[in-house]
């Protein structure tokens, strides 16, 4: 288990540089000229020049790129005119390993930047997490309890509606309706839990949440009311039947745990690709969160901030990746890593 | 990485609504791959659901065949300005709603009429979803048989690929190569199209491929281990057919089931994805009408033209829906094993 | 991208300029709203000090470095609330004359030019003093302004001074100084701006005659304190000479708090009355968002203001006591569009384009008479010396017939390509340039849309002098209240083109006749004379068909119930005067 797990970080680290070349190649390379934006609409072309010079990409993509590695592992300075640094060290900004680089756009490094908006898109992939795995899985073992009749019908026909309008048409109907022209809650903010509490920093990102929960309650309700009809039918659940003990223990004890596996599978990974900032929601709910950071930075192509949040993302999905691997087997022993 | 079963099996990003759920349950319920089609068909027409899902993707079929039709012969207007039946001094609202000349009523500011341009959004999300479901199928199908078939360093590499690819943020990577990729594609003389329609929607259709195939192609390669030890491919092997002839004269015909189902479950994500992109401002633009970017036209006419608002959502709704019923219907007519 | 990407700069605001001038008075709104004000009832009273003050922002305010900061909202904002100049404009006015006439601020007066304005002075009062106590010094404005000259740290904002201080120049035509951080050059530039105890002294190559316009209008000649300077990352961390203070950090994308300064001496500062405690920025909320909530008037947005216009599908909801609420007036800002020189050579083609261009189908797009009025100058009308030409046809435009006539005498094969190329912005402003398309096709053109993002890929691709486009959007508002601010930034192609970027030249219109015409009235200092000259050119621009004027856009701003002292202030071009605003006792 712990050579698996070693060798899964292993190819997985190996994963995220050869991601970082891609990412680099993709962009760096491109045609597009970010300096453009730093330098502003009134930018003559010798401006640009300087502009481009200044920010370190009239260098070969190749050199771009070792800077930016040693930067994640061993920290480096900005701007990266070294000249202009010893000229006026009071410009000089320390980024300390791992760097992911400077954005020009924020005045800022891409880490701070990242790490100070990780709260805001983490309390809404949890919230919403929380809302679709308890919602969905409770209503998929309803579904399936009650396979064939109203009930059931109703749970998969309304999950699959509220699935097939588009997330944003959604948030504006929360968002205009509920919240501002009927004020049922408060508008939607997010007040961090550390300063305001749990209970503002919940009711704050309630909205938000259930819009993006709707997304994947309908898959869960489905995947789970099948799992739960499929188990249904296996030996062991009759065997349970058979010796008579109570439909709750039978559906909590047994039943669940099954559903269980390919539910923590797939939650994790659902969540992992979340944490990374959930673009839309964030954008109609004004949630200064990753993925709102990532348009502004695509909006601005702001090279760093883009690279360095597509980095974190595949980061946080690639370990998600090995945590469920794990846990798969510590959940079903069936299961044998190797 | 040994446990494919434990990887994202979702076309694109989680957020465009896809139907991550039914993507599992194909990938899990192994397809009878010899099952007579008309077994299936006769199963499937006994689902009442299934056969109603069926006439409506029929009918979406129909309109996105006939609209162009249509607006050639100049019975559809999408482009035609009226703005003598608008307000303009309520902000260019539409003095009427409904009416016989404009059954959906007419857009706000300009008044083009609606009908018109949902009927013609409808065919050219159509178009996008259907080009890049179909494009995505082909490489995931090609790229699963190469692998599970040849195995060995092959499948090693391709399966690196699929992992390179399943890590990369898809919504974010559409959003971020957008500009840079489509000046690409016309230096490289892809044609723009009438205000770069063609070349915008291409783009779409190429991304959102390229970001959508690996689950298809671990899922084919699933399919194909299986398959590849049956006697069948033995015997061809042994009379000394080529590689290309098994991957394509034996395997593909019994991987038919597996691909219609997933493609099935691929047209509504990427209706719902061209939606999402369109909100995002990446895509087929304005005066070019889709159901996106007629959506998020509409977006602030939530409650001063309701009509405006809903019609749009409405109908990816419908279209959404409908092909997931059609897949399911699908899936339970080719395995009558699965539950439902 | 992002919520749309076009989402991020609405139309009007997409051009990253200030405006220094603002409307005189709003006709459009009054008449045909019941209730919705337009300038001329916004009066100052004695207001009640005391309660807060939330400012909504959809659009990020990028910089608030005051050698920086180059839009109109932000510019005016600042010069409120943090920073003092030389000389400023008086608050809470809403005449045209007294609101663009300089007051003295820091300076002890207006400042003294030499005979021929190529030399100014300015001596400071006794007694303001920074955010620390610190007094502040003459050498502080120098500083102020050789930040400008470091072009690769202090970039996107106005570089007027580069052009005027008397610093010689290099070969490949940049300053020899290279700003305050390297301190290249240091010498030359201390010789052109000197400080003799608290009196500073610029020296310029050529007249000026409206340095203190400028000085009141942008904020590129405020004091900064070298030792306060961090270059790139003084961005956003503004030292104050006002009566607010940044409270904690800013943030771009969510905003940050001003709360009062205790330094600052409102007993000696008395044109910013400073009534309420502390102003919130909220940034980042969409514009539909900032309305409905502003309609809404529920808790703290009922005192809320913002400078952001109420969309065209939220008008009908402006009415009763919302629409007191309400006001309706011009901005400084002119759009219009340019045909490509390099690309259509025939006058008449030109003149025809000029016709077709169908200006009540892009208004009625862009909301109707609330939204904007159709422009005859690309001059604003607030500007001194504005006059509307008859030269492109009516004001509403759309003249098919007259177009078609025209084609057909230029002998040109019909239909004629065109690419319309504009920046991507609402859903509105998409169908306003959908209608144009519209009529142009009508006329006997065969329009292709190029919509293009405005923060990059837009001014990229209209910069290029060989780019494939024939009609470029382009949207402008005065530096300061000066044609000269107006016409030479936009139409002298000896400043603006280059081997790779015609500058904001966008058409790549080069007459040596309009370059001479150009020098002639800026050494007018006459302003009469200088007016006359600055006609004579705007005519030969209209008569080549250098520019097409679209429309002048109204601000139509909504404001919360508690907020008192509301005025779209002249001298902050037309945005909500925060040296004045107060917010009502009971709301506090």
């Amino acid at each position: 288990m712990f050579a698996y797990a070693l060798r899964r970080l292993f190819s997985g680290a190996l994963l995220l540089v050869v991601m970082s070349m891609v990412t680099f190649l993709l962009f760096y390379a491109s045609s597009s000229t970010p300096e453009r934006y730093a330098c502003g609409q009134k930018c003559t072309a010798q401006q640009l020049e300087q502009t481009k010079a200044a920010l370190g990409y009239d260098e070969p993509i190749t050199t771009q790129w070792a800077k930016f590695a040693k930067g994640v592992v061993a920290g480096r300075e900005f701007p990266d005119d070294e000249a202009l640094r010893e000229a006026a060290p009071e410009l000089v900004t320390q980024c300390e390993a791992p760097c992911l680089g400077y954005s020009t756009g924020y005045g800022e490094t891409v880490r701070d930047l990242i790490s100070d908006r990780l709260p805001v898109s983490v309390s809404l992939a949890l919230v919403a997490f929380a809302l679709w795995i308890i919602i969905g899985v409770l209503l998929g073992v309803m579904a399936a309890l009650f396979k064939g009749r109203v009930l059931d019908r109703g749970i998969v026909a309304l999950s699959l509606i509220a699935f097939a309008f588009p997330t944003f048409f959604v948030g504006q109907i929360f968002l205009t309706y509920v919240s501002i022209r009927w004020g049922l809650v408060d508008t939607p903010r997010y007040s961090p839990i550390a300063e305001a509490g749990p209970w503002a920093w919940l009711t704050g990102l309630m909205l938000p949440a259930i819009t993006l929960a709707l997304v994947y309650m309908a898959g869960y309700i489905r995947i789970t009311r099948a799992f739960v009809l499929e188990t249904q039918t296996e030996d062991y659940i009759r065997t349970a039947r058979a010796k008579g003990l109570p439909q709750r223990t039978v559906i909590g004890k047994h039943t669940l745990r099954a559903v269980l596996t390919p539910l923590v599978t797939l939650s994790g990974l659902d969540l992992a690709g979340l944490l990374g900032g959930a673009i839309i929601t964030e954008s109609i709910f004004n949630f200064n969160g990753v993925g709102k950071l990532s348009v502004t930075a695509i909006a601005r192509f702001d090279l760093p901030l883009i690279v360095g949040i597509v980095l974190l993302v595949a980061a946080i999905v690639i370990a998600a990746n090995i945590i469920v691997d794990m846990l798969y087997a510590v959940i079903d022993p069936r299961v044998r890593l190797g | 990485m040994s446990l494919t079963a434990s990887s994202v099996e979702q076309p694109g990003d989680s957020e465009f609504h896809e139907p991550e759920g039914d993507d599992k349950a194909a990938g899990k319920v192994g397809v009878e791959g010899r099952s007579p089609a008309k077994l299936a068909w006769a199963r499937f027409r006994k689902d009442r659901l299934s056969m109603v899902s069926f006439s409506v993707v029929v009918l979406f079929f129909a309109i996105a065949v006939l609209t162009p039709i249509l607006v050639a012969a100049g019975v559809l207007k999408p482009q035609d300005s009226n703005q003598d039946l608008l307000n303009l001094m309520t902000g260019g609202l539409p003095t009427e709603g409904m009416s016989l000349a404009h059954p959906f009523g007419i857009e706000p500011g300009t008044g083009r009429d609606l009908l018109s341009r949902i009927l013609l959004g409808t065919t050219l999300s159509m178009t996008i979803a259907l080009s890049g479901a179909i494009i995505t199928v082909i490489i995931g199908t090609v790229l699963g048989i190469i692998a599970g078939f040849t195995g060995g360093v092959v499948d090693g590499v391709i399966g690196r690929i699929i992992d390179l690819t399943l890590s990369f943020p898809s919504t974010l990577m559409l959003l971020a190569l957008s500009q840079v990729v489509v000046d690409r594609m016309l230096d490289l003389g892809i044609p723009s199209g009438p205000n770069g329609a063609f070349v915008n929607g291409f783009y779409i259709v190429i991304v959102l491929a390229a970001f959508g195939w690996p689950p298809v192609a671990r899922l084919i390669r699933g399919q194909v281990l299986s398959i590849r030890e049956r006697e069948f491919v033995d015997a061809a092997r042994l009379m000394g057919a080529s590689r290309p002839r098994i991957y394509f004269k034996e395997i593909l015909p019994n991987l038919w089931a597996p691909i219609l189902v997933y493609f099935t479950l691929l047209m509504p994500a990427y209706v719902s994805a061209e939606a999402a992109l369109s909100y995002l401002g990446v895509g087929i633009k304005n005066p070019t009408p889709t159901l996106g970017n007629v959506l998020s036209g509409a977006l602030l006419y939530a409650d001063s033209y309701p009509l405006f608002f809903f019609t749009p959502a409405i109908f990816i709704a419908v279209i959404v829906i409908s092909f997931n019923l059609l897949g399911d219907g699908a899936r339970d007519a080719l395995d009558p094993k699965a539950g439902r | 991208m992002g919520r749309t990407r076009k989402r991020f700069v609405a139309l009007a605001t997409s051009a990253v300029v200030a405006a220094s001038l603002a409307a005189c008075g709003g006709d459009g709104g009054s008449s045909s709203n019941d209730g919705v004000g337009n300038q001329e009832g916004q009066e100052v009273t004695e207001a009640t000090k005391g309660g807060s003050i939330t400012y909504l922002q959809s659009s990020v305010t990028e910089h608030l470095d005051p050698q920086r900061v180059y839009v109109g909202r932000d510019i005016s904002n600042l010069g409120r609330l943090v920073y003092r100049s030389w000389v400023q404009f008086p608050s809470g006015t809403t005449d045209a004359t007294e609101g663009t006439t300089p007051i003295a601020d820091l300076a002890t007066d207006t400042g003294t030019a030499n005979e021929d304005a190529t030399e100014w002075q300015f001596t400071l009062k006794d007694g303001p003093v920074w955010q620390d106590g610190e007094p502040i010094t003459c050498e502080d404005f120098a500083y102020g302004v050789s930040r400008t000259f470091a072009t690769d740290v202090i970039t996107g904002g106005p570089n007027y001074i580069i052009g005027y201080l008397d610093v010689p120049t290099a070969d490949d035509g940049s300053s020899q100084y290279k700003g305050p951080y390297t301190g290249e050059g240091q010498e030359l530039f201390d010789q052109a701006v000197s400080c003799d105890g608290n009196t500073i002294t610029y020296k310029f190559k050529k007249p000026w005659p409206d340095f203190p316009l400028a000085i009141a209008s942008l904020r590129a000649f405020d004091p900064v304190r070298e030792d306060q300077d961090k270059g790139d990352r003084s961005d956003l961390v503004p030292f104050s000479s006002g009566p607010y203070m940044l409270d904690g950090e800013w943030d771009e994308d969510s905003g940050g708090t001003f709360v009062r300064n205790p330094e600052w001496d409102g007993e000696e500062d008395t044109n910013r009355q400073a009534n309420f405690d502390d102003i919130t920025f909220e940034v980042g909320v969409e514009p539909e968002t900032i309305i409905e909530r502003l309609i809404a008037d529920q808790g703290e947005d009922t005192t809320a203001i913002a400078a952001q216009n109420i969309t065209s599908a939220q008008y009908n909801q402006i009415t009763g006591d919302v629409a007191e609420r309400a006001v309706n007036i011009q901005s400084p800002f002119t759009n219009y569009l340019v045909p490509n020189f390099n690309r259509i050579e025939d006058v008449k083609v030109r003149q025809a384009l000029a016709l077709a261009t169908n200006r009540a189908a892009y208004i009625g797009a862009l909301g109707g008479e609330l939204a904007s009025t159709p422009a005859q100058t690309i001059v604003s009308p607030d500007v001194p010396g504005h006059q509307p030409l008859d030269t492109f046809g009516s004001p509403e435009g759309g003249d098919v017939e007259g177009a078609k006539a025209l084609l057909e005498e230029a002998g040109v094969e019909t239909p004629y390509p065109i690419t319309l190329t504009y920046p991507i912005g609402s859903a509105s402003s998409e169908n306003a340039f959908a209608l144009l398309k519209e009529t142009y096709d009508e006329a006997g053109f065969d329009v292709t849309l190029d919509g293009l993002d405005p923060s990059g890929p837009y001014y990229e691709t209209i910069q290029k002098p060989d780019s494939d486009s024939d009609l470029i959007w382009g949207g402008w508002g005065a530096d300061w209240p000066s044609i000269s601010t107006v016409l030479p930034p936009l139409f002298d192609s000896r400043l603006n083109l280059t081997a790779n970027s015609n500058g904001q030249d966008y058409g790549n219109y080069d007459s040596d006749e309009a370059n001479a015409l150009i020098d002639e009235a800026l050494a007018e200092t006459d302003l009469d004379a200088a007016n006359e000259l600055w006609g004579q050119l705007d005519q030969l621009l209209a008569d080549d068909v250098a520019y097409i004027p679209l429309d002048t856009t109204n601000f139509y701003y909504l404001r919360g119930s508690g907020i008192e002292n509301y005025v779209n202030s002249v001298s902050t071009s037309g945005y909500p005067d925060l040296g004045v605003i107060a917010v009502a006792e009971d709301a506090q």
